[in-house]
């Protein structure tokens, strides 16, 4: 009996060490973008009132330039009202915007409270949660238009999307003007490119042409700028390329962004669960 | 003084960590995990179960806010459960009898190096192969794991700088 328990107290620590290494491991074996996600939110709320402070200062700095953007930015929209006003004094589209109905995409800006670009799952925090019917599923993108990622959670005041510079991102992208579409996805390597990989032959990319969204995600609007072509690789069997595209939006430094939300998402969803389609799988 | 200074140490690593090296955004291949100069930085003397609880609470509390889900907590607890093996690797028998905060004053410059070195090779090569989970681009994550220790080893030379002349007196 002394035996033993001199036994225990010599190896103890070593046991204690292996169990804990096991719990960590199978922890983390156990997770997913999702639950690391929800790491960050959980966290967000301990130090998010700290980190918001900080990244305050930050954008203080950063206004004159923003201002610059948001200037350009609206000489753009204005040139784009002046163009349909000067639209809307003919009958004709007149009769077709009625048929137009309201949109169905609301947009939203939101503040960026934390954001990495280091690691292989990065994550943005973003200054609006439930309190502002932000929820899982809406997309981020930058003021310019250009995607940067898609909420993944939020709490109360705070969201947390996935960052397009997660390995886990998956969305589809096509070459604008063309049909033919192919999957994005970051390779974990530099915070400007993403890869668009699996396009058909018959697309033919050249560098400098334009990377969009294909509206196949519910979250991404049809024809969002990705990025645009650098340079494109065909594959051994000469069947898809392989596009490495240079990002549009500068994930390095994002101060503001704005989060689109589609009002049919969840009437969307609904019908893809409806009972005709189950009974189909069936 | 001289038994808190590590504690105190822990917050401000915790703080950096949190607020400065996690947003840092340089490059993909460069994000140091300073929060670990806190391990290599405690008495020698610390006995292994409360090596293993501070590393645990190191760990955690990283995973926490880094939102890596236990990757930290097993790369920190596998350098902290080791860490006097660590040590005898490159110390004479005799040179193990010391007690007090590592520095290389006290353990000379030659063994302090090589134990600091070894501690952040070994802590970023599990933090970074876990992270990857993959060896199909090794030599990338070589990259990462080479660049973020140096920068980790970087963070480690200046805290020796500021903190070991003042403790050196005081022991």
């Amino acid at each position: 009996m002394r035996k033993l328990i001199e036994f225990i107290r010599s190896t103890y620590v070593a046991v204690l060490f292996v169990l804990l290494e096991l719990i960590a491991l199978n922890y983390y074996a156990h997770s997913t973008a999702y639950t690391e996600a929800r790491l960050v939110a959980r966290s967000n709320q301990v130090v998010g009132g700290l980190q918001h402070a900080v990244s305050e200062v930050r954008l203080f700095f950063g206004l004159g330039r923003r201002n610059q953007a948001l200037t350009a930015r609206i000489a753009e929209l204005e040139e784009l009202i002046a163009h349909y006003e000067e639209a809307a004094t003919e009958k004709r589209l007149k009769a077709t915007n009625k048929s137009l109905g309201a949109s169905k995409w609301r947009m939203m800006a939101a503040a960026v409270v934390s954001n990495t670009v280091g690691k292989q799952h990065n994550y943005i925090v973003l200054n609006r949660g439930r309190m502002d019917n932000v929820y899982g599923g809406m997309a981020v993108t930058t003021p310019e238009g250009a995607i940067a990622g898609y909420v993944i959670d939020c709490t109360e005041r705070y969201a947390v999307a996935v960052s397009i510079l997660n390995t886990a991102f998956r969305a589809s992208g096509s070459i604008e003007g063309s049909n033919y579409y192919g999957s994005i996805h970051w390779e974990g390597r530099s915070s400007r490119f993403v890869t668009l990989s699996e396009l058909p032959k018959y697309a033919n990319p050249t560098p400098g042409q334009r990377v969009v969204t294909t509206g196949f995600e519910p979250y991404f609007p049809q024809g969002m700028l990705i990025g645009t072509v650098e340079e494109a690789r065909l594959d051994e069997v000469g069947t898809s390329y392989t596009v490495k595209v240079r990002l549009a939006a500068d994930l390095q430094s994002m101060s503001d962004l704005v989060l689109i939300d589609n009002l049919d998402q969840l009437e969307l969803e609904d019908l893809s669960r409806s009972e005709a389609i189950r009974e189909l799988e069936f | 003084m001289h038994r808190t200074a590590p504690y105190i140490l822990l917050i401000v690593l915790a703080l950096l960590q949190i607020f400065l090296f996690n947003n840092l955004a340089i490059s993909t291949y460069f994000s140091p995990l300073v929060y670990l100069i806190f391990l290599v930085m405690l008495p020698l003397e610390t006995s292994g179960i409360a090596m293993l609880a501070l590393g645990l609470i190191t760990g955690m509390m990283m995973d926490y806010t880094m939102g890596t889900a236990g990757i930290n907590t097993f790369s920190t607890l596998f350098v902290a459960f080791f860490r006097r093996n660590l040590i005898s690797l490159f110390a004479n028998r005799e040179d193990l009898r010391d007690e007090g905060i590592p520095s290389p004053a006290r353990m000379g410059v030659l063994l302090f190096w090589s134990y600091a070195i070894a501690m952040v090779l070994l802590h970023h090569t599990i933090f970074f192969v876990m992270e990857s989970l993959s060896w199909a681009h090794f030599g990338r994550t070589l990259l990462r794991i080479l660049l973020s220790s140096a920068g980790t080893l970087c963070a480690l030379y200046l805290t020796e700088q500021l903190f070991t002349p003042k403790l050196s007196k005081h022991a």
